[in-house]
């Protein structure tokens, strides 16, 4: 008997939910590379994953399915590279992880289209939407509204990846059409024993869950930038754009700097009926690149290092904005 | 001069584009619809481009995301600065390696004459 093997890629945002699905979906202690978080997810979580994570299921006694995930954040993008490049280049499709709990899962989805473009060129896309039992909306309907519009035709799937019959869907949606033999009953009970659900404790008639959340310290959002790779000094602002913390030590970058807050804090008067002020960038192939970054509530100086290019500092800038808790 | 950002304005990249010298915007291609986008480009990349002089600092490229569009500035020479709007999801990197592929040309044109 001749055993069919089939790859499949997880990618997705930091804390998206990666490598918790491929956990759920192994027959095997899955493979992982943790270690302490170093950037700004330090805010979310104490550790991420630095290399891959690996997995595998069996799907029928002649089918079988290897589950790798890349690590999350942009500073681990040479392994996404590897991975395309090596390790899946013949994986039957990439499946990318969108929290829905970020405050535009639409622009992860437009940063991991972008990066994974040459490979899903070649390969089916699969969009799991996680977390949506903490925040609901954008629902269905509207990721594929929204898909459409940017040109993307693509099957989205909302999964909760603790549980494992859930992310059973996304294997179910890529190898079903070839594999007809699969017991996917009898895989979801065998399956069972992956699950990470929290357990309800019913204690006379009432249920509570366990409390899950960690009581570590909390990391100010300027440690957390500090923290990032790249980034040499931060500027948080408060809604009024006022400078609530700052550690930039460089006079001319402070300088130049309070002065881009200054425009953008004009612009948003002046400009308002243009739309808002996502962010503002200077660069120079010489000099430190400095940002800022923009919400209703709060905004964000950066400076940063010349090399580490614009969309990686966007993309940090979103998570330390994301997690902030002022 | 218009001829000139007939190269800077790319179909998919670029939607259009003006040349600031100063505060003055001295040739554009933005229609009437985009005036108001000309507007804030002017003032925020003659503000920020002098502040960089104060400075005395070698940053030559800004971008502004307003609204669904990006408004980018590269300063060409002191004084002069290109400037583009594009679509604000479209690659930075498209837009940047668009106007080095033509920023030589402009410079060693038209616009080095009209400024001699």
């Amino acid at each position: 008997m001749t055993m069919t093997d089939y790859k499949v890629l997880f990618t997705g945002s930091v804390c998206s939910g990666k490598t918790t699905a491929i956990r759920s979906l192994s027959d095997i202690e899955t493979v992982d590379t943790d270690a302490r978080v170093s950037d700004s997810a330090i805010r979310r979580k104490k550790k991420t994953t630095i290399a891959m994570d690996y997995g595998v299921l069996d799907l029928s006694e002649t089918a079988r399915l290897h589950l790798y995930g890349t690590p999350g954040q942009e500073r681990f993008k040479f392994m996404w590279e590897l991975m395309m490049s090596d390790l899946v280049h013949d994986a039957e499709g990439l499946v990318l992880l969108v929290d829905n709990t970020r405050n535009d899962p639409f622009k992860d989805i437009r940063f991991y289209v972008e990066e994974f473009r040459d490979f899903i060129v070649r390969r089916r896309l699969i969009i799991a939407v996680t977390h949506s039992d903490e925040q609901a909306d954008p629902d269905h309907e509207y990721y594929m509204g929204e898909l459409k519009a940017m040109g993307l035709f693509t099957t989205v799937i909302f999964i909760d990846a603790r549980d494992p019959s859930s992310v059973l869907k996304i294997v179910k949606e890529l190898v079903g059409h070839r594999e007809k033999n699969i017991d996917w009953k009898g895989l979801g009970q065998r399956l069972e024993v992956n699950s990470t659900m929290p357990r309800i404790e019913v204690e006379g008639d009432q249920e509570k869950e366990p409390l899950a959340v960690s009581e570590d310290e909390p990391v100010s959002l300027l440690d957390a930038a500090l923290n990032t790779r790249g980034i040499t000094g931060a500027i948080h602002l408060g809604s009024d754009r006022k400078v609530l913390s700052s550690n930039v030590s460089n006079k001319q970058n402070k300088d130049l700097l309070r002065s881009m807050v200054n425009l953008v804090s004009a612009l948003e008067t002046k400009a308002s009926f243009m739309g808002s002020i996502e962010d503002l960038v200077l660069c120079g192939p010489q000099q430190e690149t400095l940002s800022v970054f923009v919400e209703e509530e709060q905004a964000l100086g950066l400076c940063s290092e010349k090399d580490l290019s614009i969309n990686v500092v966007k993309q940090q800038a979103v998570d330390l904005l994301q997690w902030s808790q002022r | 001069m218009k001829e000139l950002l007939g190269k800077v304005d790319e179909p998919g990249i670029i939607d259009c584009s003006c040349l600031l010298k100063g505060k003055d915007v001295i040739v554009s291609s933005f229609s009437k619809s985009k005036r108001n986008h000309e507007t804030i480009a002017k003032q925020t990349f003659s503000y920020l481009f002098l502040n960089v002089a104060k400075q005395k600092t070698k940053h030559d490229e800004a971008h502004l995301e307003i609204g669904e569009q990006r408004l980018s500035g590269f300063l060409l020479k002191p004084g002069l600065v290109l400037v583009c709007l594009s679509d604000k999801n479209l690659n930075i990197t498209k837009v940047r390696s668009h106007i080095q592929h033509i920023k030589h040309l402009i410079l060693q044109s038209e616009v080095d004459k009209m400024l001699a």
